[in-house]
């Protein structure tokens, strides 16, 4: 019975949507401390890109690639970070917009490393790796009376399920931490932060790096699940797509990009039985949204608004002072 | 506040309500396939096209191939293929969403498509691995047929194209000396000017210089004139027909009056509606020709210009051949079983289509003779 549950149509949609929904977090990061950063298509392809060459060329664990290229992010992450401190707004956004481009040039073009722009195939597929491994210890998937195949997309999405619950739920607790509360206040009036002590220049280098370190984690994953990358991947299309996620679905609080990453990635899927209105539809969605709902669909009323219809939980600390930001 | 949240309930509602009755569309379809009644082979075949999106031209060009190739064969009797139609926007990602959907959701036999050979990079394998039979007839980079058993094309790979069209070239003009140029942002293009490397290398031909431009680039001076000083007898240029259309252009103004020998990408009758009379000397090898003196040529032209009020292009063509190959393969096949299909699909040769005689090789790539063509007073014509 559950072998008929489990569709690999269904559960690859739901690990795009997972993928989707870890770099929608990339970015709400940097713009919790008021940061618009469109870097993260660039720090997705290192991730990608790191990880894919490890495994290629030298066989390591696909383990030990991914970690590597979530690494390599966020150095970069801090590399581009300092410099670019001083930058606001839509300064800020060219910068890294061209840093993201700079990144796909080189993709391009380092060709007796990545190929050039036939990009990278081969790439070792998270699921079956750890089918084949599984299989060297003797278990067979039969014994859950599930197919090579289904058992395949269970397993990845069940390891994106839990690693993307991970990172929402350390956001979540970093939200109400030190940590948090400094983002806020530089979000809300960086000159009023300094001059309370907080030391912007860490906090703001910290979240950039943070937003590269989970960009290039989502990449790396990305690399593995489709088994084929090319520079044209990390573009400034994926840039903007993965604004979108925080603009859609709001900016203000981590549900928003999720919600945002969620929505986007099923409607065109929902959608397939119109064929090619599809994308005129998702358009007009976007549109209509953006004119009723211009701070995004998710915001601190409607998780209120949630709470409040939902029956009461034990009123933890701290939660209050939120709801009044 | 208040009004917005009504609004937003409505719209929950709105596409909870779109999500319900997608699901509810996917399980009917695909019930009963494989069932032959009254002699006639029924089969569900898949299509994965780029519908919408920049490149839906090619996706509208391949779809309608195929409806009309479905057609004709169902109106034949002996196989009754059902199509079944989905998008991939051109995106890797969405093309394999749309393969699993196929492969898993409506069970389909077999696969034709995607379009691009990016999408056939990542939807291959998946289909190799779930043992179902997959054609391309657009993907004509490298190494596709060879990603697995289930993976087949029909489309002419650059590899056969290139050096035929090159051959002739270096026959008429006795060239000695060539200039390649080539975009380097494009998978296409790229591994266009990787063949064509290869080719002119194994010909002995001297390379004297290689240039490289970017998409949508508008002034190729700077190449050209290089190339110009170096006096090449031949120019290789992988380009797409918008940047090759420009670069010819901008060449014959400059005074470089070599003939221009293309890959799959330049072969497009917009080359001459760009260029005009610089597009004279173009030299391409395709498939498909549409003045061809056949009569099954000219039967699929006529039938496709009343149906779509358009000419057929290479891809439509393609396309029309490949269901007729696959409806070929499901009668010897006599079931449709995708394990089945796959050993008859392999053992196709001497397929007369309207593209010429075909036949895939043991690896399910193409053996077939490309028609070499060459512009000349405004159109196409056979180059002998």
């Amino acid at each position: 019975m559950l072998a008929e549950l489990i569709n690999p149509y269904y559960l690859q949609v739901a690990s795009f949507i997972l993928i989707n929904i870890i770099l929608g977090v990339s970015i709400y990061i940097t713009l919790s401390t008021g940061q618009l950063s469109l870097a993260n298509a660039g720090f997705m392809g290192i991730g990608a890109y790191t990880s894919a060459l490890l495994t290629l060329n030298f066989d390591l664990p696909i383990i030990v690639g991914i970690l590597a290229g979530t690494l390599l992010a966020g150095v970069f992450g801090i590399l581009i970070g300092i410099p670019t401190l001083r930058l606001q707004g839509v300064y800020l956004a060219i910068v890294t917009l061209g840093f993201g481009e700079v990144i796909r040039v080189i993709f391009v073009n380092w060709e007796s490393m990545t190929k050039g722009a036939v990009g990278l195939s081969g790439i070792p597929h998270m699921g079956r790796e750890l089918l084949n491994t599984l299989k060297d210890f003797g278990f067979d998937p039969k014994i859950l009376g599930l197919q090579n195949n289904q058992f395949v997309f269970l397993a990845i999405f069940l390891i994106l399920l839990g690693v993307t619950i991970s990172i929402i739920a350390f956001f979540r607790r970093q939200n109400r931490s030190r940590v948090g509360r400094a983002f806020a206040a530089i979000k809300l009036d960086e000159k009023a932060a300094e001059s309370m002590g907080i030391n912007i220049t860490y906090y703001k280098v910290l979240a950039f790096a943070q937003g590269a370190l989970v960009a290039g984690f989502a990449g790396a994953l990305f690399a593995h699940v489709l088994a084929y990358i090319s520079p044209a991947d990390f573009a400034y299309h994926r840039a903007v797509e993965i604004l979108i996620f925080a603009v859609f679905g709001g900016s203000e609080v981590i549900w928003g990009p999720v919600f945002g990453a969620l929505f986007l990635t099923v409607m065109p899927e929902v959608l397939r039985f119109i064929s090619e209105y599809r994308y005129m539809i998702y358009g007009l969605i976007i549109i209509i949204m953006m004119a009723v709902r211009p701070q995004g669909l998710i915001d601190v009323n409607i998780l209120n608004w949630v709470k409040l219809k939902t029956p009461k939980r034990r009123q933890k600390h701290g939660t209050s002072s939120q709801k009044s930001i | 506040m208040r009004k917005q949240l009504k609004k937003f309930a409505q719209f929950t509602a709105l596409s909870s309500l779109l999500v319900l009755s997608a699901c509810g569309g996917n399980q009917a379809a695909g019930d009963e396939d494989g069932e032959s009644s009254g002699g006639a082979v029924k089969a569900d075949i898949g299509v994965i096209s780029y519908i919408s999106g920049p490149g839906a031209a090619y996706g509208e060009a391949i779809t309608n191939g195929l409806k009309l190739a479905q057609e004709e064969i169902n109106g034949k009797g002996e196989v009754e293929i059902n199509l079944v139609i989905e998008d991939s926007a051109g995106k890797q990602d969405q093309a394999l969403t749309a393969a699993q959907k196929l492969m898993n959701s409506e069970n389909v036999t077999a696969i034709i498509g995607p379009t691009l050979s990016t999408e056939m990079n990542v939807v291959g394998p998946e289909a190799d691995l779930n043992g179902v039979p997959i054609m391309g007839t657009s993907t004509t980079a490298e190494g596709i047929p060879q990603i697995g058993d289930y993976v087949f094309r029909n489309s002419l790979p650059e590899a056969l194209a290139i050096p035929a069209a090159l051959d002739k070239a270096i026959e008429k003009y006795d060239a000695k000396k060539v200039a390649i140029l080539y975009g380097n942002d494009d998978v296409f293009t790229k591994s266009g000017f990787d063949t064509m490397k290869k080719a002119a290398e194994e010909k002995g031909l001297e390379i004297l210089t290689i240039e490289t431009f970017q998409k949508g680039q508008s002034d190729y001076n700077a190449q050209l004139t290089k190339i110009k000083g170096l006096k090449p007898d031949l120019i290789l240029a992988s380009a797409l027909y918008n940047e090759g259309a420009v670069i010819m252009d901008q060449a014959r103004k400059m005074g470089i009056d070599v003939p221009f020998v293309g890959g799959n990408g330049f072969n497009s009758p917009e080359v001459i509606n760009i260029a005009g009379d610089a597009a004279n000397g173009l030299i391409v090898a395709t498939p498909w020709y549409g003045e061809k003196e056949d009569d099954k040529v000219k039967e699929f032209v006529g039938k496709f210009e009343e149906e779509y009020g358009k000419k057929p292009d290479q891809f439509a063509a393609q396309a029309y051949d490949a269901l007729y190959i696959m409806a070929e393969a499901l009668k010897n096949a006599g079931e449709a079983d995708r394990d089945a299909l796959r050993d008859a699909l392999a053992e196709v040769k001497g397929f007369n289509g309207i593209l010429g005689e075909f036949s895939f090789d043991e690896e399910g790539d193409v053996v077939m003779d490309p028609t070499v063509l060459v512009i000349e007073g405004g159109a196409f014509k056979e180059f002998n």
